[in-house]
């Protein structure tokens, strides 16, 4: 069984983002790191290799820095690496999700796992998009996954509360907050990473036309200042706080 | 706030990949699971064993070494290792210090093929702890005079004598000591267990109060014939295992100070007095720049060391020198970062003044702040200057 | 413009924004179709003003969750921009409409011009995108973040039968964990500190935090006073840093140890019945009361929400 997991590479969430020229400015990134949410995917990825044997192969699709990701998956023991070379800039959603659906393909996985949503973007369409494109069952919010003869069973988060599914191949599961943080690379590990090699493909390797953007990107732009702390007397003020904690900071 | 490594000249990025990663994988460590128990660990008194096995895990003891089950790292991989462990504890990379390069060393570079094949493997796994006794009660700058004596009884050694301050001793499996046999040093390979040998813990220490510090007492102690280190007479021995444990120790140092650094930091920019943060205030940025230039000068040192040593360019005193200036700004930047601190510096919920107590054990051992002045001081003048007896 | 709605539903009830949807969807000129998956909510949905027509979609795949086959018996319905709301089930469903119909997606707008110019946050709102799409495309949008059409439209109802194979089988059910949550990784947290009084008036903490599904942390004079209050919930220098979307402390005056634990949240709400507390020096929202009366108004209004 080969398994795929999709994987990207993110300034990391405690580095500062900083908007130059209505962009925001990646030199000014201090550290990028692979996306939280892949990484319990990169986990339960190899938890299911370890369990029933079979490749995992690691993607990513990114400009060249990116690579460093995929050597962070083969230290902790992903079999294989492959990048899709492509600065994403000028790519919509469906440029992205048709290249890591044709590289998929490729290495013939029967299941994929990533993240929910990745850590820049906060989007959450790759995988569910990837899994329309293969004709993969699509399960999110996932929080844990294991094999059970020839299919899964796997923990995730429904509209209906917390539920244990079964699915069978080929499908893809999306992964939100999961049981087990992705384990640390050893010393051992380190040292084969350096030895994998990364394939590198370009969109036209994987037969991918690359249709122009039908979204284009006009700019970015810092958040909105906050408003200075305000301070109420009583608790006669609380409904206007509650209030103003939903309409005005937008965080309930 | 996550920790802020301090690296002004961007000295990492000399670092190879694969340093980088070594790096982000004991800084990962430190941070799950050095640092949210480093405290209590200190009021208790103990090492946490499962430090052990993950340092074990994630196969960093021994780095350098390489065979017999080792990691084969470069010495820049092993001094990055010791500043990530340090930034947690000086008792943690004590520990790491000791096992690697005090005892797997002697065994890796002295040891026959036999003692290798059977200590190392165990060893780097963690699996067994090692301890290093070289220093007496009454010889510590002058280890040449010891008294412990061997005495060879035809089938087995008699093992006479005390060690002092011996890290990891009494939760040691396998003690290299070093000991005098016809009047020449050799090394011996003590096993936990062994007839007439006891290793009680030193108690009482404001120092390394999670780290396990211990006597070693021999007393008609019976060694087997096969355990002597038959690569090495003489002090060479222990000073060839103390170059590479100070080499470690002046990047650990490096470690301390940017914890300490980073908390005084942190701290005088959300410390308001006078309705101003005290990081605003010119005393304090004084303080802060200084302890920004010592580390960005002690980071360069340690990494042209780390060159020179993987070059194998390097002589004992460019050792001494890293190892004498780095603890020493190390100490005094811990001291600083107490000062800009105030009383909040002498609460456990701050590293700060941990570190501080932690640098002044690490200032003595391994050579002396003091000694490793001598021994510039001989290799500038060509004089010795530790006895009163010139020759 | 063509624009159809995925309305959002919760058991059997359709969700309040989809209210916010339609508004949003007749502020770019649209006079949308509200699709309701399962046919949940279509009499609500008919009655929101600004509404062109109502798709009651029926068919065996609603019965449980399989976003897959959601989109493929839905997508179908759906003509020209295709909206829904950003709850996560929502955003998977509208991610496979959107590659089965071959458009581009942009999730969690917080913003819609017509042309139709699209804002949202990224990198955890510490950034705003604004985009512009040229032709038909999915559009997720975050909940409060538009206003709401109202009531008192009279839109046709149409049902149609469409269902598609359910790949994700429901196994178990299970009731929501009861267990805590861990205040490092709530994105809602309320905390405790000494003013709090007694260690078992943490109990008006959990019922509000079980409204709001939010995590209950403690100050370390809290931990350190009392037993029954753990070390894991304490907050600060040698507990937890916190960096939550909403952080409300209650009856924590606002030791610089406290303060390192918790300053990055996004929002934070001081509750101290002393005015100078150092707590309101960093809080957006103080509010200045004991918190026997602050609490049970508290719960109360994040109650209505």
């Amino acid at each position: 069984m080969t398994i795929a997991v999709l994987l990207k590479q993110v300034p990391d969430t405690t580095a500062k983002i900083t908007v130059s020229g209505g962009r925001v400015d990646e030199g000014a990134v201090s550290k990028w790191s692979m996306s939280p949410y892949d990484e319990y995917a990169l986990e339960y990825a190899l938890q299911l290799k370890e369990g029933g044997g079979g490749d995992l192969v690691a993607i990513t699709c990114g400009p060249a820095r990116a690579s460093k990701i995929l050597t962070d998956a083969a230290a902790v023991g992903a079999d294989s690496l492959v990048h899709i070379v492509s600065d994403d800039s000028g790519m919509d959603s469906s440029n992205v999700q048709n290249l890591l659906a044709s590289a998929i393909r490729k290495t013939g996985a029967e299941v994929v796992l990533c993240g929910k949503q990745a850590a820049d973007t906060n989007s959450g369409s790759t995988g569910p998009g990837v899994a329309s494109i293969l004709g993969f069952t699509c399960v999110g919010m996932v929080s844990e996954v294991s094999m059970e003869g020839d299919g899964f069973v796997a923990m995730r988060t429904s509209p209906s509360g917390n539920e244990k599914v079964s699915v069978s191949k080929p499908c893809l599961f999306a992964f939100d907050k999961a049981a087990t943080e992705m384990r640390r690379p050893n010393v051992r590990g380190i040292m084969m990473a350096k030895k994998k090699a990364v394939e590198s493909l370009t969109p036209a390797d994987l037969g991918v036309t690359m249709e122009g953007s039908r979204v284009s990107l006009e700019s970015h732009s810092a958040p909105a200042e906050k408003p200075p702390g305000q301070k109420f007397e009583g608790a006669a003020s609380v409904p206007t706080v509650v209030s103003k904690l939903r309409d005005e900071a937008n965080v309930i | 706030m996550p920790y802020d490594a301090l690296d002004f000249y961007d000295v990492d990025s000399l670092l190879t990949e694969e340093e980088r990663m070594v790096r982000d994988m004991v800084r990962d460590f430190v941070d799950n699971e050095v640092l949210p128990k480093i405290e209590q660990a200190c009021r208790d008194g103990v090492f946490p064993d499962e430090w052990r096995v993950e340092l074990g895990n994630m196969g960093v003891l021994g780095a350098p070494l390489k065979g017999y089950g080792c990691p084969g790292l470069s010495y820049t991989a092993y001094g990055v290792i010791c500043r990530e462990l340090e930034r947690g504890d000086s008792g943690l990379r004590s520990f790491a210090s000791v096992q690697g390069s005090l005892a797997m060393y002697p065994i890796w570079d002295f040891g026959s093929e036999e003692q290798k094949n059977y200590y190392l493997p165990k060893m780097a796994s963690g699996e067994w702890i090692g301890c290093f006794g070289l220093t007496e009660p009454d010889y510590g700058s002058n280890p040449g005079d010891m008294i412990t004596r061997a005495e060879d009884m035809g089938d087995h050694y008699l093992l006479n004598g005390a060690k002092m301050w011996i890290t990891n001793g009494t939760i040691a499996q396998v003690a290299v000591v070093w000991a005098k046999l016809d009047g020449v040093i050799r090394g011996f390979i003590v096993e936990d267990g062994d007839e007439g040998f006891t290793a009680p813990e030193m108690k009482g220490k404001h120092s390394l109060k999670a780290s396990v510090t211990s006597e070693l007492v021999f007393q008609d102690c019976k060694i087997p014939k096969d355990r002597i280190l038959p690569g090495v007479k003489g002090l060479r021995g222990p000073f060839s295992c103390l170059n590479n444990a100070r080499y470690g120790i002046s990047w650990g140092a490096i470690g301390a100070a940017q914890a300490c650094f980073d908390s005084a930091k942190e701290y005088s920019l959300s410390r308001i007095q006078f309705d101003h943060p005290i990081a605003s205030y010119q005393l304090v940025q004084n303080k802060l720049s200084w302890m920004l230039r010592e580390i960005t000068k002690a980071q360069l040192l340690a990494y042209h060391l780390s060159q020179k040593k993987d070059a194998g360019t390097w002589i004992p005193e460019h050792i001494s020198l890293a190892k004498m200036n780095n603890v020493d700004i190390a100490l005094e930047i811990a001291r600083a970062a107490r000062d800009i601190h105030g009383a909040n510096g002498i609460l456990d919920e701050y590293p700060v003044m941990r570190h501080m107590a932690n640098l002044e054990s690490v200032k003595t051992y391994e050579g002396t702040h003091d000694i490793h002045n001598l021994i510039l001081g001989r290799h500038i003048t060509g004089i010795q200057a530790f006895t009163r007896t010139l020759e | 413009m063509e624009v159809t709605i995925i309305a959002e539903t919760t058991g059997n009830e359709l969700h309040p924004v989809t209210a916010q949807l339609v508004g949003a969807a007749c502020s770019i000129g649209g006079t949308p179709t509200v699709i309701c998956p399962g046919g949940v909510g279509a009499t609500e949905a008919s009655s929101i003003s600004g509404v062109g027509k109502v798709v009651s979609a029926e068919g065996e795949c609603f019965g449980s969750f399989d976003s897959g086959a959601w989109a493929s018996a839905l997508s179908p319905l759906c003509e020209g921009v295709v909206m829904a709301s950003s709850s996560a089930h929502s955003r998977e469903v509208l991610a496979q409409v959107a590659a089965i119909r071959n458009i581009p997606i942009i999730q969690d707008a917080t913003g819609l011009e017509s042309g139709i110019r699209v804002t949202r946050p990224i990198y955890s709102g510490k950034a705003i995108e604004t985009s512009v799409a040229s032709g038909p495309c999915a559009i997720s949008i975050r909940q409060n973040a538009f206003e709401a059409s109202g009531s008192g439209g009279n839109a046709d109802i149409s049902t149609v039968n469409n269902t598609s194979d359910v790949g994700v089988a429901v196994r178990e059910a299970l009731a929501k964990a009861s267990e805590r949550l861990d205040v490092a990784e709530a994105d809602i947290i309320i905390s405790g500190g000494r003013g709090m009084g007694d260690p078992s008036n943490f109990s008006h903490l959990y019922e509000i935090a079980d409204i709001v599904g939010a995590a209950v942390g403690a100050s370390r004079a809290a931990v350190d006073t009392w037993d029954d209050i753990p070390h894991d919930m304490q907050v600060g220098q040698t507990g937890k840093t916190v960096n939550p979307s909403l952080y409300i402390a209650v009856g924590i005056s606002g030791a610089i140890q406290h303060l390192a634990g918790m300053r990055s949240s996004k929002y934070i709400v001081a509750i101290n019945k002393d005015p100078d507390a150092p707590i309101f020096s960093v809080a957006d929202y103080g509010i200045v009361s004991t918190w026997e009366e602050a609490l049970p108004a508290l719960r109360d209004e994040f109650g209505k929400l």
